[in-house]
């Protein structure tokens, strides 16, 4: 092609002039930015020295067992999580995850005599869908304010839970049990669904268009409107993606535990998911995030909860060790944003 | 009649990063005078308003205020000073009432609490000042653009400044607001000597209301003249001279076959109806003032904005256009007027940005992505536009305007396939410097000889005399005038800015 070929001479005519400028470019890519640097390793790193923490403490910490045990305790949260991670870098929150995982535990557990095992699987994943798809449609078709809605829908969906099941259901078929405690070369069905969620996440974030997408609509939406992303499908896409994490991470749940207690279960989850997001960085406006490090964060949080068990701290004071990590990430991000602005 | 100088300005500069964007400017400001501030885009004047304010620190040089020499300025500073100014875009708040307008953020207080009475008997005492009559109880949102403008400069009254600028008061206001605004900016002046800093791009306004004028281009100032000593011909050409208008190869319009767009009384929400039929090859230019429905007709043409009346027909064959996805599938693309809202995403790389329309479609149909092609396509736009720096992974954010607008007109010149393609384009060098506009003119020319056809709209007459083959002329949203080429900036001006009061005697 000839306007190629010009356009490829015009541009290494203006090579020589633009390279004094190019190689101040490459200088400044190269030079580390250590502030930078130390704040973006604050996470993992903070990982490792309180798993050391609790190693020194509690020698138990570190074996393989306790470690499994862990990750079965995160397997729900890292389900949901992912999912909506992904949700807040388009820039809308789910607040009504908790009491979803509720509705669909006790759906259940109420429908595995009449359904059995499969049929009660697929429909408490139907149930997932349809709560995402009611979100979705008012805030992502209708263009209510996120907030509101799954404020909404949090005591709306608690409400029909214990509606269905006002006491706590119980007493499971075995077929389903064995997925709270079955494992699969050594390891946990649970740790394996949270594995595979975790790894689709990543997956589509990094390969797929809708990756993305994502991030398009969290930084404008006006703008990625303006190239042709379809914004309201691929919130509500997100929103039903949301739905059925909350599904399998209620059914997940009330397999562990054999019991679905509409009242208590899935309680304070949409806070710990939240926080597990933010302190994996993702802004509460969205527009960017690593998925692996909310991963990490749900590591942290999980960390803690077992490690201040084993060393016998009480709970009111491993609430606010949690709070108090939180808030110390807000400040570092705060650090980050004021130089970079 | 000795006037005193209340802010003089030596040799002050200001750079962005290695783009030089005031050019060392020295300049008086006299009380009692309306100094008149002209410009083309571009072309410093936003800048050089910021450094009076103390909203932008400039590179080197002076500014003397009350005979105290200042490097620099910061905001607080500058009001101390006496220097106020009143902004473009509207910073009143609906819900208020025009009292706690004016006072908003220096409220009066009596034992701590607000005292509105107080305020409102102010309030009136400032507007009476002005020679206006609004009751200061009026809640804002029962006021026109013009009576928000004059409660604006009511409340910058309020902290009795010696010099206030102006940046385009009048942009949005329409022809007897305007002498409503300019009756109370002689007023400052003239009788209480007040020192005016007016901005504007309205040649007229300059007869009507300025002392002295002062012309700003790339940077520099062209000179300084006695209103008396100048006249409007004299005016445009300084502010943009007929040669620096580029030549551009010459336009190969296709005469044969079907229009690439015919619009047959098309509506869209504000604007129309318009009637226009543009072949392959063709590039419309749209001009009009800010408010003339630009942008609306644009956006409504690419789907995201609704098609209200009239036929749209694409290539002979009538059309309907539901969204920007189905604009896209048509081959109509739109760069967006306003770049940081809407179209650039900051936070992503370039190469995103480049190919977010085209990820799992058209050129990139896959449904996994593919890094190595995604960066050769990125390249390769790189050398065809020259974008610099052509770092594929360099977020969008850290690239100079000019380079930023080449990825979002890149956007749509990935289709190798121009034929049929409509390109069009809201304000596309809006912040963009003289050499990159050129670049981009040139590549849209180049674009244009392969069969696409181009809508462009623009506040910059320079820019149609470059580039369009026809101009439209839209005011308040109605079709005036089908233009062959105008020629010069003048005529453009006047006509856009004549049928606007036109249409507002009527």
């Amino acid at each position: 092609m000839s306007d190629y070929a010009h356009s490829l001479r015009s541009f290494s005519a203006s090579r020589k002039p633009d390279n004094e400028t190019g190689t101040t470019v490459n200088e400044q890519r190269k030079k580390i930015d250590w502030v930078e640097f130390s704040i973006s390793a604050a996470l993992p790193l903070a990982v490792v020295l309180i798993a050391l923490f609790f190693y020194a403490n509690s020698p138990v910490f570190f074996s393989a067992r306790n470690w499994i045990n862990i990750s079965v305790q995160i397997a729900a949260a890292m389900t949901i999580t992912i999912p909506a991670a992904m949700l807040l870098m388009s820039g809308r929150v789910d607040l009504s995850v908790g009491s979803l995982m509720a509705l669909c535990g006790v759906v259940a557990g109420l429908s595995f005599e009449t359904m059995g095992v499969p049929g009660a699987v697929a429909f408490t994943i139907c149930i997932g869908i349809f709560a995402g798809l009611f979100n979705g449609v008012l805030i992502a078709v209708l263009g209510m304010d996120a907030i509101i809605v799954t404020l909404g829908s949090f005591t709306l969906f608690r409400g029909i839970a214990q509606w269905f099941a006002p006491n706590p259901v119980f007493g499971f078929p075995e077929a389903f049990l064995i997925l709270g405690y079955g494992r699969w070369f050594g390891l946990p069905y649970l740790t394996w669904i949270m594995i595979g969620v975790l790894v689709t996440g990543l997956l589509v974030m990094r390969f797929l268009p809708i990756g993305r997408r994502i991030i398009a609509i969290g930084i404008n939406d006006r703008a990625a409107f303006l190239v042709g992303v379809r914004v309201k499908w691929t919130v509500l896409l997100l929103y039903i993606a949301v739905g059925v994490a909350c599904a399998l991470a209620g059914l997940m749940t009330i397999a562990r535990i054999n019991s679905a207690p509409s009242a208590s279960l899935g309680v304070d989850f949409e806070i710990l998911v939240l926080t597990a997001i933010l302190l994996g960085g993702v802004p509460f406006k969205g527009g960017k995030g690593s998925l692996l490090r909310v991963a990490l964060a749900v590591v942290l949080l999980g960390m803690l909860d077992n490690g201040l068990v084993l060393m016998n701290v009480q709970t009111e004071a491993a609430l606010m060790i949690k709070g108090g990590v939180l808030i110390f990430a807000a400040a570092l991000d705060l650090i980050r944003t004021r130089r970079a602005g | 009649m000795m006037l005193n100088t209340l802010v003089a300005v030596a040799d002050l500069r200001k750079s962005y990063g290695s783009v030089e964007v005031l050019k060392g400017l020295d300049l008086e400001f006299k009380a009692g005078e309306i100094h008149a501030f002209l410009g083309a885009n571009g072309a410093g004047k936003s800048t050089f308003l910021g450094c009076l304010s103390g909203a932008v620190t400039p590179s080197s040089g002076e500014i003397t205020l009350d005979g105290q020499a200042f490097d620099a300025l910061r905001p607080r500073q500058a009001l101390d000073h006496g220097v106020g100014i009143i902004y473009q875009h509207f910073q009143v708040f609906e819900g208020l009432s025009v009292a706690e307008n004016i006072f908003l953020g220096r409220e009066l207080k009596k034992f701590g609490c607000v005292d509105k009475s107080a305020q409102i008997a102010e309030a009136r005492t400032i507007l009476q000042r002005l020679s206006v009559s609004i009751d200061p109880r009026t809640m804002l949102d029962d006021l026109s653009t013009g009576e928000r403008k004059i409660i604006e400069i009511a409340r910058a009254l309020n902290v009795h400044p010696k010099l206030l600028i102006l940046d385009e008061p009048t942009a949005a206001l329409g022809e007897k607001e305007m002498a409503a605004l300019h009756d109370v900016v002689r007023q400052l002046a003239h009788s209480e000597g007040l020192g005016i800093v007016y901005v504007t791009h309205l040649l007229d306004e300059i007869d009507e209301i300025a002392d002295v004028v002062t012309v700003l281009r790339n940077g520099s100032v062209i000179w300084t003249k006695q209103k008396e000593d100048t006249n409007p011909t004299e005016l445009a050409e300084a502010i943009a001279p007929s040669s620096s208008a580029m030549k551009l190869s010459a336009p190969s319009i296709r005469k044969n076959g079907p229009a690439s767009i015919e619009l047959e009384d098309y509506c869209s929400p504000f604007t129309g109806p318009i009637n226009l039929s543009v072949r392959p090859g063709e590039a419309i230019g749209i001009y009009g003032l800010l408010g003339s429905g630009r942008t609306d007709l644009l956006e409504s043409l690419f789907g995201a904005r609704a098609h209200t009346g009239g036929s749209l027909k694409l290539g002979g064959r009538p059309t309907q256009i539901k969204n920007p996805l189905a604009a896209m599938d048509k081959g109509i693309s739109l760069v967006a007027s306003d770049r940081t809202e809407q179209s650039l995403f900051g936070t992503l790389s370039a190469t995103d940005n480049l190919l977010m329309p085209h990820y799992g479609r058209s050129i990139l149909p896959s449904l996994i992505r593919k890094p190595k092609r995604e960066r050769e396509l990125f390249s390769d736009l790189a050398s065809r536009l020259s974008v610099h720096p052509p770092n594929p992974a360099l977020l969008a954010s850290h690239f100079s305007g000019g380079n930023a607008q080449k990825i979002v007109l890149g956007r749509w010149l990935l289709n190798q396939d121009a034929d049929n393609q409509i390109i069009l384009l809201d304000e596309p060098t809006q912040g963009v410097d003289i050499g990159a506009r050129n670049q981009l003119y040139e590549t849209l020319r180049q674009a244009l000889n392969q069969g696409a056809c181009v809508l462009f709209a623009t506040s910059d007459p320079t820019e149609i005399l470059t580039l369009a083959d026809r101009t439209l002329v839209l005011g308040y949203g109605r079709q005036v005038a089908l233009i062959d080429s105008p020629k010069n900036e003048h005529e453009l001006v006047e006509l856009a800015h004549r049928t606007s009061s036109a249409i507002h005697a009527a």
